[in-house]
């Protein structure tokens, strides 16, 4: 045994110094080694056999990485500093006409344009959060039922990738609490990214994009928060439009609504069509107390909705994993 | 969710057609998914009377049967005594039954609505004429059929509707479950049809045994049986009642109504014992179970010695359904003595399941800690009627008038007795808090004009008791049912909902005139976007978790990533540490589909574990963009510089000046990992690293399958934004005076970078009291070259005059001296 170690050590070496390391798996040693089992009492064969295999593997392992360390070393250094390469000249871009942008970046750049305008600042979505974020600040105890339909994904270390912009909320209203005690309001959107370990078909991604949006004043109601849905909506499709709410139950608002509209002249124009397009509700008062507000004295509203729902209505776009599928095909079509 | 409306309709008129009742209870309740039309199935399908049956001659098992279907099928060939002839093949058939026909003409229930609907006629069956068929309950669609034919009860009119019989002209609402998490009460039928009372504006009465908290048992005079029942720890269980009964037949059937009802919500009927808990579960949200007495005490050395507890690690049990689980610490036991015999509000345990020789029984009427249910209900994959409901928060008061209700139901459907006091154990007791609002504070929160009055008919419509006090406020508890309300908002909800949101007139909220401006990230981050888009380069987003093997491929370390544990594909497992990886990962699928030249851009966010937590206590995320551009077709020259090129556009039109620096020696920091540190620069702002640009290393490039022609970059968008923010007005004022060209040609060894001499040129023009700028115009170096030439161009500019020779010439032999003695260089 203490020869098969022996000859590891020395194999190895050669691969390390050899400029075709593949070459050694082919060496006289490693034969003889193979040789000498029949050689061996039969009680000894199998662990004689298993410290071969450990050396083939260790063998194996060294070549590839020798290998790799070859091809990349085959490598000719280019002055990084300059302009354009040796005996070539001035380069171009490419052509203009085929660069595009995201439809889904552009469509929240869209949307923001009209909270901003509405008086709303806006806040990117973290794309990793812990659960206290995610869930606990928003009224959801540990083991709540309510935190099934959210199909959280989880980090080793018990993060999670947020499942909706509402991990910003407790961010936002801590962030507002200074402001709102002054005498002013808490008026913001957060957008991002988030995810749900969900299958993938045309109309499910476990990676999607969402708007979401938090106000809260001393004199906020349920009222104000339909207005301003609704008004969003009428600037973002041109065109006044009728909306309906209907009961739903998420822990964080208190009531819950969800918010529908009239299908829009732009795509197509249905009467009693109805179109849901995101979750609303007062906020809950201990979601305020978690932030640090007073719920007796300051009340407030929220929403999130779907920014590809948005987008996929817009163009008739008939699947949704084209969004992350890279494919200049699709890409190529939005400007 | 099904929920029948003829059932709702037991305890609630309805006054409009089913559509709009739908889209009333859609907006002021729950979303319906579907309606269905149950009455449809079962046109022209009659309850008919055997008038004769007798064995068809020649055929095992077929009966020739004469029936009486009231005279009201037309077209059908009839005997003298007006009796139809059906040929039927079940063993159960008898004359003097009542069973149901399906005439010529109808379809087969149990077909409606598929592909191939089964339409009966009437032909000859072994040389007999059969008109239509008697159905069994599975044709019917109505469950698993016992022994062959249904037969019906004895007291229909041959001729009768069978649909009117036994209510099955009926429509099913299929309910949207989970916006009614927080409503265990909507989980029964009453609870539902409350709703429904009150979204039309009418009060509704709930039965009186339900409403019964404390309800009287009858004890019939026999020996009692000794019953003990324990909630070992208080967490796990709020209230446990149960109650033995002796000589239940489990052989007996339930009331073929209940039967009908029950199966078409979804429930399978299997005898009166079973029903019973099954049906008082549909009808109040309550689950019951029912162990066998016998097999119980059997478990507990001889004693009925029940124990709601933990269970212990390692502990197996084996369910109704044949599995055998471990319990953890998580699950709730129900318990016999120290043996599990039951996964509480789950599934009962196999050791004492009813059977067909059960005689005596225990029912159960209890309520457990949902958070532990909803955990147990994860870990082992049960997803049954009850423990939907126990995991909404079934109240502990409801367990009481249930229980008193499935007794009287056991002994009217399978005859059983009473033999043990009602026993419970009942640690925790909760009351319904007394919530004081006004009307004003209603109104403020929903933006509403109710007035008191209508708040309180409102609330007391779902039975709430609600009065208005002397100091104008209104004093509100809410029935035992609703666990659900707790504080003002629930109820200002209530107020809102069944009055119905829309109704409140939309306001927008008063703002000051301030005007929001975009956070300064957000506002580069779009003009990065249509920047590149200008060069011509297409934006992707890609996931933000990659496969383990993508970081291989990319020369990253898996050790470096969060992971994701629960993930349902190796594709989505780790955390992207740079977004470098995913764009490789583009190419050469773009490449297939025909796209020769492009360039792909992203910008987003990327995690790695080496950066460790912010303040806040979650990972660190870098905000980056990245881009590649790789060409199909060999080019000219190396990929760098095209990227290189196109990186240059971006901070020329942002006016951010950063330096490209060489790279010393291989970097394994996840940003630099994917590159060929001798083909890529570090992009700097001054001392700052704030990211890479180059070609990839061989082996990524052999691994991703890109072309000879691929490089790219990837900078960190926030350094980015500090470099914008750090610009300063390069504008300087156009000169009146003519500007002169003047090209310099630099000889120098190929080592010599081309910084290096225009370096040594700006700081010799700078010491010039001359505006200047360099711009390069040629490198040239031979094959085998050990020197290269690199020609720049110096264009001097003065404000005040026109230039003269000898000031030129002085300027450009400053510079080109300044160059040599830098360099080494040649001037030719």
């Amino acid at each position: 045994m203490d020869n098969v170690k022996e000859i590891q050590d020395k194999l190895i070496a050669q691969v390390a110094l050899s400029d075709t390391p593949r070459e050694i798996l082919k060496s006289s040693e490693l034969k003889q080694l193979y040789g000498a089992i029949t050689s061996l009492p039969v009680e000894e064969r199998g662990n004689y056999g298993k410290s071969i295999n450990q050396l083939k593997r260790a063998l194996e392992l060294a070549i590839t990485s020798k290998e790799l360390d070859l091809e990349n070393a085959a490598v000719e250094t280019i002055d990084v500093t300059a302009p354009w390469d040796k005996n070539t000249g001035r380069l171009n871009l490419l052509p203009a006409e085929q660069g595009t942008r995201h439809p889904l970046t552009t469509e929240i750049e869209n949307i923001i344009d009209i909270f901003t305008r509405m008086g709303f600042e806006a806040f990117e979505s973290r794309q990793i959060d812990n659960d206290e974020n995610m869930f606990g600040a928003l009224n959801f105890p540990e083991n709540h039922p309510a935190r099934d339909g959210y199909d959280t994904f989880r980090t080793e270390e018990g993060f999670i990738p947020p499942a909706h912009t509402s991990t910003m909320q407790n961010r936002i209203l801590k962030a507002g609490k200074a402001k709102l005690e002054a005498g002013g309001q808490i008026a913001a959107v957060s957008y991002g990214r988030v995810f749900r370990n969900e299958d993938l078909d045309a109309t499910h991604e476990h990676t999607f994009y969402q708007y979401e949006g938090v106000f809260v004043s001393k004199d906020a109601t349920l009222g104000q928060m339909i207005g301003a849905l609704r008004s969003f909506f009428e600037i973002y499709y041109g065109q006044k439009l009728k909306t309906k709410t209907q009961p739903a139950y998420f822990p964080f608002v208190e009531p819950g609504l969800e918010f529908a509209i009239e299908r829009p002249v732009a795509l197509g124009g249905k009467p009693g069509d109805w179109l849901e397009m995101l979750g609303c509700g007062m906020i809950h008062p201990n979601v305020l107390k978690s932030a640090g507000i007073d719920p007796v004295i300051y009340r407030g509203f929220a929403w999130g909705g779907g920014v590809e729902r948005l987008v996929m209505l817009k163009h008739g776009i008939e699947d949704i994993r084209h969004f992350e599928s890279g494919k200049l095909q699709f890409l190529r079509k939005f400007l | 969710m099904i929920i029948s409306l003829n059932w709702l309709k037991k305890f609630t008129s309805i006054d409009m057609s089913v559509s709009d009742l739908a889209t009333l209870i859609g907006a002021r309740l729950v979303e319906i998914e579907e309606v269905v039309n149950l009455g449809e199935k079962y046109d022209k399908i009659i309850a008919v009377k055997v008038v004769e049956a007798s064995k068809l001659e020649g055929s095992d098992h077929l009966s020739v049967t004469k029936i009486d279907d009231g005279g009201v099928t037309d077209g059908v060939e009839r005997d003298e005594n007006g009796l139809v002839q059906v040929v039927c093949g079940a063993p159960n058939i008898k004359a003097g039954q009542m069973v149901v026909w399906l005439p010529p003409n109808s379809i087969v229930p149990e077909t409606f609505g598929s592909s191939e609907p089964f339409k009966l006629g009437s032909r000859k069956l072994c040389g007999e004429m059969s008109n239509g068929m008697i159905a069994s309950a599975r044709e019917l669609d109505l469950f698993d059929e016992h022994e062959g034919i249904l037969v019906v009860d004895n007291d229909i009119a041959p001729g009768k509707s069978f649909a009117a019989a036994y209510e099955l002209d009926d429509y099913l609402l299929d309910i949207e479950n989970k916006s009614l998490t927080h409503r265990p009460d909507c989980f029964g039928v009453i609870g539902f049809a409350r709703e429904v009372a009150a979204i039309q504006g009418r009060a509704f009465e709930t039965p009186d045994w339900l409403l019964d908290i404390a309800p009287n048992f009858d004890m019939p005079n026999v020996e009692k049986v000794e019953l003990n029942v324990n909630i070992d720890d208080a967490n796990l269980s709020s209230r446990y009642q149960a109650i033995v009964m002796s000589e239940a037949d489990a052989g007996k059937q339930s009331p073929l109504m209940i039967q009908m009802y029950l199966s078409r919500v979804g429930i399978r009927p299997i005898n009166a014992v079973v029903d019973v808990t099954n049906y008082l579960m549909m009808l109040t949200g309550q689950p019951l179970h029912a162990f066998d007495y016998d097999k119980l005490v059997a478990v507990a050395d001889g004693q009925a010695d029940i124990h709601v507890r933990a269970g212990k690690d390692g502990e197996k049990l084996t369910l109704l359904d044949g599995r055998t689980i471990e319990l953890t610490s998580e699950d709730i036991v129900i318990a016999a003595g120290q043996t599990a015999i039951g996964l509480a509000g789950a599934m009962g345990g196999a050791n004492t399941e009813i059977d067909e020789n059960t005689k005596n029984i225990i029912i159960e009427s209890a309520t457990f800690n949902l958070y532990n249910l909803r955990s147990t209900q994860m870990r082992h994959g049960i997803f049954s009627e009850a423990i939907t409901r126990f995991t909404k928060g079934q109240p502990a008061e409801l367990t009481a008038p249930v229980l008193a209700m499935a007794v009287n139901l056991m002994s009217e459907w399978s005859g059983a007795k009473c033999v043990s006091d009602v026993t419970q154990a009942y640690p925790v007791k909760t009351t319904q808090p007394v919530i004081e609002t006004t009307s004003a504070f209603v109104n403020e929160i929903l933006g509403s004009e109710f007035s008191s009055d209508e708040i309180i008919k409102t609330i007391k419509n779902v039975e709430f008791t609600a009065e208005a006090t002397s100091d104008n406020k209104i004093k509100i508890a809410a029935p035992y049912w609703r666990s659900d309300i707790h504080m003002t908002e629930d109820v200002i909800e209530e107020v809102g909902r069944l009055n119905g949101f829309d109704n409140i007139s939309p306001l927008l909220p008063k703002r000051d005139f301030a005007a929001v401006r975009l956070v300064e990230f957000d506002i580069l981050r779009s003009n990065l976007r249509k920047i590149m888009a200008s060069a011509g380069a297409n934006e992707v987003l890609n996931y933000s978790f990659v496969h383990g093997d993508m970081l291989k491929k990319a020369n990253q370390s898996a050790d470096n990533s969060y992971r994701i544990v629960n993930s349902i594909s190796p594709d989505l497992q780790y955390y992207r540490q740079s977004l470098t990886p995913s764009l490789l990962g583009l190419v050469h699928p773009n490449i297939k589909q025909g796209f020769d030249n492009f360039a792909l851009f992203e910008l987003n966010k990327s995690h790695e574990k080496y950066d460790g937590l912010n303040d806040e206590g979650v990972p660190v995320e870098i905000d980056s963009m990245a881009l590649i551009i790789a060409d199909k077709n060999s080019q000219q020259g190396a990929a760098y510089y095209q990227a290189k090129y196109l990186m240059e556009f971006l901070l020329h039109r942002l006016g951010v000046k950063l330096t490209f620096k060489p790279i010393e020696s291989d970097n394994d920091d996840a940003f630099f990992a994917p590159f060929e540190y001798r083909r890529s620069a570090m992009v700097t702002d001054g001392d700052k690293i704030i990211g890479v640009i180059g070609e990839y290393k061989k082996s990524v490039s052999k691994a991703f399958k890109l072309p000879e022609f691929a490089a790219g970059f990837e900078i960190d968008t926030m350094a980015l934004l500090e470099a914008y923010n750090n610009t300063t007005n390069s504008y300087k004022p156009l000169s009146r005076y003519p500007a002169t060209d003047r090209d310099v040609c630099f000889q120098v060894e190929q080592s010599v970078n081309y910084n290096q001499i225009i370096d040594a040129a700006e700081v010799a023009l700078a010491e010039i009291e001359l505006d200047s700028e360099i711009t390069p115009v040629d490198i040239y170096q031979t094959e085998n070259g050990e020197t290269k030439n690199v020609t720049i161009r110096v264009k001097l500019i003065s404000h005040d005059h026109t230039l003269v020779g000898e000031e030129i010439s002085a300027a450009i032999n400053h510079v080109t001296s300044a160059v040599v003695a830098a360099t080494y260089a040649k001037v030719i």
